[in-house]
């Protein structure tokens, strides 16, 4: 089998409540600029609960995009097409590049978001309305389709749901292509857009912050959803080469564990994190001091912040890394978190920021203060990314930069 | 040189016998056009208190996951790699009803929990306290070939010597029936839940080798029949099943194909959902490990024992998986 050198990061793209497209989200993150707040799409009785919208109509965005299906909904989908495009659009890719490309799209709502408007009628009906045509756009495979459909003809397509994690699952199977020479080039990452399923489902959970969500604070009550796509491309060292384009960042560890401790909740010593942190560290060959900055999964959840620190402190003993928590940013973008936080880490390499945890006040435990306020720092090199999913399902990936 | 992958176990639930093989060779027949699968007996294999807490889904999970796993003699896999079409969604419905019927409150936790696409692979980690890799992918009918082509890489490139990989989706009868009012031409629809241990040591149980997953995405004919030939695809386990809008491609295929092989099918006997394919695993899994073809499995006439079956999917004749398994 083959095993190919590295892997390289040549694209990203973007599109959450911070705005649309990388230079956006970074501009939002220099002005330390919260796109959590009021819903003003979504219809819910939930609308108290301050949430990370896109601030632009699925009609609006399907336009946009010149999306040809039923675009009233399936908000997934377009926002998906955007990110997607600006991915492929800064890796250069030519339509023949595409024809040789896998493209991996996490997703756990697909097209909940147009189901729910029309399964009312089709349960009603017992299934005999014609309307029942409308729920072949739930599934999370066809979201994928349209997405890449819409960019050209990929070789490859297939869709990663591991609720949280899915993104990052699609980021690992895109590079696990690579590195065994099934493919060169991939487009991975994941999209979610809001709906009264997912929000509701969350809310039974009595999970949901009403505030701004306060990551890592000691008082932290819980998550503000979020929404949004962001894909990377990544391809082969020799790939990039051959195509004479930049690398903007090197993938050089990544792995996936599983908790295997409950449904929702994780386990109090963290040993799922620990394990996905641990197996990425050791494929980048690295000591866990030479990792300047963690983008933690840091839902606010009191369950998961205190596990991800102790996870945390298995690694790294008393002297954590600098760390924050992107969701007080764009909400949590659930099934798209792991790409949208692996593009804020592109970021952070690139300008040698680090993003804070906005709203944090009160460590949970002495020594556990997150990153406060936007910092620059010299010399990052290598910035580590979690992305824990329901289930347990936790996955790391590492990002390095490329210079020696 | 990769690792080889083997196909050490097999177990499955659907519209036959449960957690059997009497399939094999005395299927029953169904007259009806949708048919739920026959629920396994969990008794031994799951304790009481745990098995009343899961969904049909979930308990048809767990029920070919264990058997295959005490089958194949493994007792934690290295990694847990799950395709479903459309995840727990019984308990999606189940959500989505109450959310219409009674608005946004007394809803239930439970149904959400227990309704996202990784509920299933998760709840067998839990059960075997496997931590090593896991994995669910939900892509319509190419869901269960995501799954195994995850798995194949893990085993081929030493990544892990045991995966448990499978397949399981279940279908209400709204869904049915929704299906069946937009789709009159659509076959018998039933429901799937497929476990199987790969490894890359054989053993005593091993049914065959899986020597390649290959997933493409709309190829054009000339180019999908430039994958296939005479040596490695001259026995073909097909998705047919009487339905014009998913058989067609398939004989489009077979058109540009330069040689004429072989057809064998396993819809009829199992139904139609996203996880089917992995039934047509099973079966071309049997097939090679018996060394003989059931005449209802052969399309035609009469087969030779096949060393080889190619096993042919598609969704929706845009995107098409090539999977072959050989006897080991």
């Amino acid at each position: 089998m083959k095993m190919a050198g590295k892997i390289y990061v040549t694209g990203a793209g973007i599109i959450t409540a911070l705005g649309t497209g990388v230079e956006a989200t970074l501009a939002a993150l220099r002005e330390s600029r919260s796109g959590v707040g009021a819903l003003r799409r979504l219809v819910t009785d939930l609308s108290y609960l301050p949430a990370g919208e896109v601030d632009a109509s699925t009609t609006d965005l399907a336009a946009a995009v010149s999306a040809t299906y039923p675009s009233s909904a399936l908000r997934s989908v377009v926002l998906g097409i955007v990110a997607a495009r600006e991915a492929a659009s800064t890796a250069a890719l030519d339509v023949d590049d595409l024809r040789r490309a896998a493209f991996i799209s996490g997703t756990t709502v697909g097209g909940m978001d147009h189901t729910e408007q029309h399964f009312g009628a089709v349960s009603e009906s017992g299934g005999q309305t014609p309307e029942a045509a409308e729920l072949r756009y739930n599934d999370c495979g066809y979201s994928t389709e349209l997405i890449a459909d819409a960019l050209g003809s990929f070789g490859f397509v297939t869709t990663p749901s591991t609720a949280c994690s899915s993104a990052a699952n699609a980021v690992i199977l895109g590079a696990n292509l690579i590195k065994t020479g099934m493919a060169d080039i991939a487009v991975v990452g994941g999209t979610e857009a809001l709906t009264r399923f997912h929000f509701n489902g969350f809310n039974t959970l009595m999970i949901l912050d009403p505030e701004r969500c306060r990551p890592f604070d000691r008082d932290r009550a819980g998550i503000n959803l979020g929404e949004g796509a962001a894909y990377l491309v990544i391809e082969s060292e020799e790939s990039a080469h051959r195509r004479g384009v930049r690398p903007m960042a090197e993938l050089s560890g990544y792995a996936n564990a599983c908790d295997a401790f409950h449904q929702t909740a994780s386990s109090d010593n963290g040993e799922g994190a620990f394990r996905s942190m641990r197996a990425a560290l050791d494929m980048a060959g690295l000591q866990p001091s030479d990792i300047g900055y963690v983008n933690a999964h840091g839902t606010g959840t009191p369950n998961n912040d205190i596990t991800e620190l102790a996870a945390m402190r298995r690694i790294w003993g008393d002297t954590l890394p600098p760390f924050s928590s992107t969701k007080p940013f764009t909400g949590h973008t659930t099934s798209a978190s792991g790409a949208v936080e692996s593009v804020i880490c592109l970021l952070a390499l690139r300008h040698g920021l680090l993003p804070p945890c906005l709203g944090f006040v009160n460590p949970i435990e002495p020594g556990a203060e997150p990153v406060t306020r936007l910092t620059e720092v010299e010399g990052l090199r290598h910035v580590l990314n979690n992305s824990f999913g329901f289930g347990g399902n936790d996955s790391s990936l590492i990002f390095s930069t490329t210079e020696e | 040189m990769p690792h080889r992958c083997y196909v050490n176990a097999i177990a499955q639930v659907s519209c036959q016998s449960p957690l059997s093989d009497s399939w094999f060779d005395a299927p029953l027949s169904f007259d009806t056009d949708y048919v739920r699968a026959q629920e396994p007996v969990t008794k031994g294999l799951i304790a009481p208190a745990e098995s009343r807490r899961m969904s049909r889904i979930l308990k048809r999970a767990a029920a070919t996951a264990l058997t295959a796993l005490g089958e194949a003699g493994v007792a934690v896999p290295d990694a847990i790699i799950t395709g479903t079409g459309m995840g727990c969604f019984e308990n999606s419905e189940k959500f989505l009803l109450d959310l219409c019927r009674y608005g946004e409150s007394c809803l239930k936790p439970t149904l959400f929990m227990q309704s996202t696409h990784n509920t299933v692979s998760a709840l067998i980690a839990i059960m075997l306290r496997c931590h090593g890799y896991n994995n669910t992918y939900s892509h319509k009918d190419v869901s269960f070939e995501s799954a195994l082509l995850d798995a194949w890489m893990h085993i081929a490139s030493g990544g892990a010597t045991t995966v448990l990989a499978g397949a399981h989706d279940e279908v209400t009868p709204l869904t049915a029936a929704a299906m069946r009012s937009t789709h009159p031409e659509y076959a018998m629809v039933s429901e799937a839940s497929v476990s199987a241990v790969l490894s890359a040591e054989p053993s005593a149980s091993t049914l065959c080798e899986l020597e390649s997953v290959t997933i493409v995405n709309r190829p054009s004919t000339a180019s999908l029949a430039a994958m296939l030939d005479a040596r490695h695809d001259s026995v073909m386990m097909v998705g047919i099943n009487g339905n014009a809008l998913t058989d067609s491609p398939y004989a489009t295929l077979l058109e540009a194909l330069p040689f004429k092989p072989a057809m064998l099918r396993y819809r009829h006997v199992f139904g139609d959902c996203f996880s089917a394919s992995a039934l047509g695993f099973a079966t071309a899994a049997h097939i090679i490990a018996r060394g003989r073809v059931p005449q209802h499995f052969a399309v035609a006439q009469p087969m030779e024992t096949p060393q080889r079956i190619t096993l042919l999917n598609h969704s929706d004749g845009n995107l098409w998986s090539i999977v072959r398994l050989k006897k080991a």
